[in-house]
């Protein structure tokens, strides 16, 4: 086989197949739709603790929810001047990196349950609104 | 055709076969092509798997459990510090996180992690003896690799979103997708009743699968290696590269769960076990030598059981609150 077809193959191949890939991006970023769910959203307000204690107080009790409920102690945030000199900045990253972030949810199991739980359900209803539009659309 | 060009074409086309496609369609109203419908198919920009208005969204509280893929997202109305999401899927799935926009003050203190696994009260799962990658490189910040790195990938079913937000007024939109997993290895149970079967192809790690409930498991197959080796029975499993063992314990890491029985050779009928306690795992240790699998069942332990169980066991192992 000759040697300059083959080179011409070789370098038409590795050619083609350096196609560069296009990311898939969204047209627009709605952030809100109006599919609310009453069950999940309609709160009081969005802090972990509220949500927790609302949910305790309706399914076990005002008794149990002060047991059961394990208070995590969070970190005071450090408050960063804004003069701040690069090597400070890059001993914080480097620690961020190599250490545990002190950040670990205090849940009980029992609690963890009745989230999965509730997002099986999230999901199950979900994917039958979505079977159901599928199939409308099949039938036009 | 002589053989040489033969071969030729055909490492010509295997080569463009190599090429990635990607998947457009036309959006097609009242029957009628629209032209721009197909100018669509001629502009760069790619459509999502979904159409748009079948994308789920909805916004994402500072402590939330999602199994449903679509857009989540998040905006701070006064500082949150310390907020978790916990991502969960089918045992068959891995979940990919896709960064979409973030509005965050990474100077300021706030950042948005994802962390390849579950973290509860410090014990992680899976845990360091059974995940793949070293503990650091299971976070993946934002600040540090998002924008170069927008998609992130975990290991197993599960996942986890730590983020800290300063200002009122800072947002952060996820798109959580779940992917498909031919060999899934650790696992973690969205349901206390379901069967499973584990299968480790000839590779050297440890798997387990967790299930966050009291509950019967029962074992049903369970092949280790090609053949079964007597001196390795005699042995026992401490000696023996390739088991099964049944955990329980009060925490999600296994690796300080407590061991219920150990299955060192294969056998087929039922064998079943009741595991009384919080987290029940069962966990295959492989060597890489063999393809390893186990089938089981679990089902919940009723209230009654648990009593009996309790009555009847001189020691508590697993203790409770």
């Amino acid at each position: 086989m000759k040697p300059v077809p083959l080179v011409l193959l070789i370098t038409s191949v590795l050619l083609t197949t350096h196609v560069p890939l296009s990311t898939c991006r969204p047209r627009d970023l709605s952030l809100i739709n109006n599919q609310l769910d009453d069950v999940l959203l309609n709160r009081a307000g969005e802090d972990a603790m509220s949500y927790l204690l609302q949910y305790l107080l309706r399914n076990l009790g005002a008794q149990k929810a002060g047991g059961v409920l394990h208070l995590p102690h969070f970190p005071t945030p450090q408050l960063r001047s804004p003069h701040e000199d690069n090597s400070l900045e890059e001993l914080t990253e480097f620690s961020k990196r190599n250490d545990d972030p002190p950040i670990s949810i205090d849940l009980t199991f029992h609690l963890l349950r009745n989230m999965i739980e509730m997002a099986r359900i999230e999901n199950q209803r979900e994917q039958a609104g979505l079977n159901r539009k599928y199939l409308d659309e099949v039938g036009k | 055709m002589s053989g040489t060009s033969r071969a030729q074409l055909c490492f010509l086309l295997l080569s463009v076969t190599a090429l990635r496609g990607h998947a457009r369609f036309l959006d097609i109203q009242d029957n009628e092509i629209s032209p721009e419908g197909l100018l669509s198919l001629l502009s760069s920009e790619l459509k999502r798997e979904l159409p748009e208005e079948f994308v789920y969204r909805r916004a994402l509280r500072c402590l939330d459990m999602v199994a449903v893929e679509g857009q989540f997202t998040f905006t701070a109305e006064r500082p949150q510090l310390n907020c978790a999401v916990f991502f969960i899927g089918e045992p068959s799935d891995i979940i990919s996180i896709e960064y979409d926009s973030v509005n965050i003050d990474c100077r300021g203190g706030d950042f948005v992690k994802v962390f390849d696994g579950w973290v509860m009260k410090g014990e992680k799962f899976p845990s360091t003896q059974d995940h793949p990658l070293p503990l650091y490189e299971r976070y993946s910040d934002y600040c540090e690799t998002g924008v170069t790195r927008p998609v992130v990938r975990s290991s197993q079913n599960v996942a986890m979103l730590f983020f800290r937000l300063h200002q009122s007024g800072s947002s952060f939109t996820v798109t959580f997708r779940k992917l498909i997993n031919p060999f899934p290895c650790n696992v973690v149970s969205q349901t206390p009743e379901g069967s499973f079967t584990m299968i480790i192809p000839q590779q050297h790690r440890n798997c387990s699968f967790s299930i966050i409930y009291p509950v019967e498991i029962q074992i049903g197959e369970l092949s280790l290696g090609q053949h079964n080796d007597l001196k390795r029975s005699i042995l026992g499993c401490a000696g023996s590269g390739d088991f099964v063992e049944l955990l329980g314990g009060n925490g999600m890491d296994t690796s300080k769960m407590f061991p219920m029985a150990d299955l060192c050779y294969s056998f087929n009928g039922p064998a079943q076990m009741k595991v009384g306690c919080d987290n029940t795992v069962v966990r295959m240790v492989s060597s890489g030598k063999f393809v390893n699998r186990v089938s089981f069942q679990y089902r919940l332990l009723g209230h009654q059981e648990l009593q009996q169980m309790k009555g009847n066991s001189v020691e508590d192992v697993c203790l409770r609150a």
